[in-house]
């Protein structure tokens, strides 16, 4: 369970990026949160995982006392929670089966890391979460040699790979075209309701956020201003959360047209 | 597709900083080949006289190439160059990390290990085999400490530079996965470097090659023992014999070397 109370975050520049967030997000939920850009989204994930760091207030996530975590315990905590970016962050230069092996680090020994030999154990756990996302037969192509979508399916195998009980997604299919955005959405639904992982969404695009979350929440400003089901969310709704009325930019069918 | 001309938007004028820097190299060019004294027919007329040196070159003794000594300093040159690489090459990767911001999170130490590898590159190869011999003694150990020293320097400024522009992502992921510090290190940052850095440590491969011709001169081993010892009884002929067969190995080794470093960037 992740449960924000009070919870504040002012940059070094004196933005507030989060504001009084009080927030609980229990165990297997599927949330998107949209907001307008500079809303907080982004400041929220990471504030999950520890990335940013809380100006004050309270987090707890899993149990862990994020604001107050030791190097150690941090490095605990980053384990237990998947992260997938909108760059996709992969390692272009190495091989797909070594990027998803990054999210075994926190269980393979320094060492076997060092010379890069790692577990048969692990690598099994590696290949299981590439045929998860349909791609184990790309495990031995270097990264770079992948079109968009399937970089993004290896972000999400090696954010698997963790095993973890969070995944965290930034703006997951920003880089993407339409139909690959779905195909990535796909893959995060499935995921989270087959293996009950806790997974929370940034999206922009209006219409993927009703579509696929359980939950929504809307931020504007650093303050949450929507906490409701997908089904409660109308334009009527979305343009209280943007505090303007809606354009072909805020969903992707409308704008893949133009 | 239309015939008409598009017009551009006007041309930059050269920058007054541009024009200022060709200046300054060509006045600098000139004054400095004045004070040396350089002058193309004082080089032609010198071609002319009788030159002892350029006699040998007629007759190069060929034999010398694959005399018993010459061979054996020949081995004694590449063992220098390929143990001074390696050992240069393999210290100088963890000191390029601990010198950058990526792979040191403390700026004192980074600082400190920065200065020092700028003391170290700032004396010539050729000097670090003077202090060697005067240090160790006359003999190859002390042109491998030199190559050692030298290699060290250089292949920890080029990696550090190359690892300032890396891809932050893959450090930002292996983070958020709960990876200890060597651990993101290795995983993220050095697979980004490796193809640069195996280049650089070809391209030193080749530096310290030719470098370790010179080192002989002031008595650091290998095949500039040999040159110094023709060099010193006259017998240029000898001596022509063996830069050529310098030449050729060096040659060799750079064609190889540049093949391979063509396929690694
Ligand atoms: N490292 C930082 N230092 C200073 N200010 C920051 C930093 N990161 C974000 N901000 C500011 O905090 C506010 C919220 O940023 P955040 O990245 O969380 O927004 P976002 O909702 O993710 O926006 P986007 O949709 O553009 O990604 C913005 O005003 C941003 O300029
Ligand atoms: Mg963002």
């Amino acid at each position: 369970m992740i449960r924000f109370e009070q919870a504040n975050v002012i940059y070094d520049g004196g933005v507030t990026a989060m504001k009084d967030l009080d927030l609980e997000i229990g165990d297997g939920e599927f949330v998107v949160i949209v907001g307008l850009s500079g809303a907080g989204k982004s400041t929220l994930i990471r504030a999950i995982n520890g990335l940013v760091p809380l100006t004050s207030g309270q987090l707890d996530v899993n149990g862990h006392d994020v604001p107050n975590l030791s190097r150690k315990e941090r490095r605990a905590l980053r384990s237990e929670v998947g992260m997938i970016f909108q760059g996709f962050n992969l390692v272009d230069r190495t091989s797909v089966i070594n990027n998803v092996l990054m999210g075994r680090l926190h269980q393979v020994p320094t060492w076997r890391t060092l010379i890069g030999r790692y577990p048969d154990r692990d690598i099994q756990i590696a290949a299981r979460a590439l045929q998860r996302v349909e791609i184990l037969d790309r495990a031995y192509v270097r990264a770079s040699n992948l079109s968009g979508g399937q970089r993004q399916r290896v972000g999400i195998a090696r954010a698997l790979a963790q095993e973890p009980k969070i995944i965290l997604a930034d703006e997951p299919v920003a880089s993407l075209d339409p139909p690959t955005s779905h195909v990535v959405m796909k893959y995060l639904q499935q995921i989270s309701r087959d293996l009950g992982i806790t997974t929370i969404v940034n999206l922009h695009f209006l219409d993927l956020a009703t579509a696929y979350a359980d939950r929504i929440i809307g931020l504007r400003s650093g303050e949450l201003v929507f906490d409701g089901p997908g089904s409660a969310c109308d334009a009527q709704v979305f343009e209280d959360i943007y505090g303007r009325s809606l354009t072909a930019d805020d969903t992707m069918e409308k704008q893949a047209a133009l | 597709m239309s015939d008409e001309r598009l017009q551009l938007p006007p041309k930059p004028k050269p920058s007054l900083f541009a024009i200022g820097v060709w200046v300054l190299v060509v006045v600098f060019t000139v004054i400095t080949a004045r004070r040396v004294g350089f002058s193309f027919s004082g080089i032609i007329e010198d071609l002319q006289r009788p030159n002892p040196v350029l006699d040998g070159l007629w007759n190069i003794r060929w034999g010398e190439m694959f005399s018993e000594r010459s061979r054996k300093a020949f081995v004694e040159t590449l063992q220098m160059a390929v143990l001074g690489t390696t050992g240069g090459v393999i210290v100088s990767l963890p000191l390029a990390l601990w010198s950058t911001e990526v792979g040191n999170p403390y700026v004192v130490p980074r600082v400190i290990l920065r200065s020092i590898n700028n003391v170290i590159r700032s004396i010539p190869d050729l000097l670090w085999a003077g202090l060697f011999v005067l240090g160790v003694g006359i003999g190859a150990l002390s042109g491998l400490l030199a190559l050692f020293f030298f290699s060290l320097a250089v292949m920890t400024k080029l990696t550090a530079d190359t690892l300032d522009g890396i891809d932050m992502g893959p450090i930002e992921a292996a983070d958020a996965a709960g990876a200890s510090h060597s651990q993101m290190l290795r995983t993220a940052v050095v697979p980004q470097i490796l193809p640069a850095f195996s280049s650089y440590a070809l391209y030193d491969f080749e530096l310290n090659l030719r470098a370790s011709a010179v080192l002989g001169l002031v008595g650091a081993g290998g095949i500039g023992n040999r040159l110094d010892f023709f060099r010193n009884r006259g017998q240029w002929d000898k001596l022509w014999g063996l830069v050529f067969m310098f030449f050729l190995v060096v040659f060799i080794v750079e064609w190889v070397s540049v093949r391979i470093r063509r396929r690694l960037v």
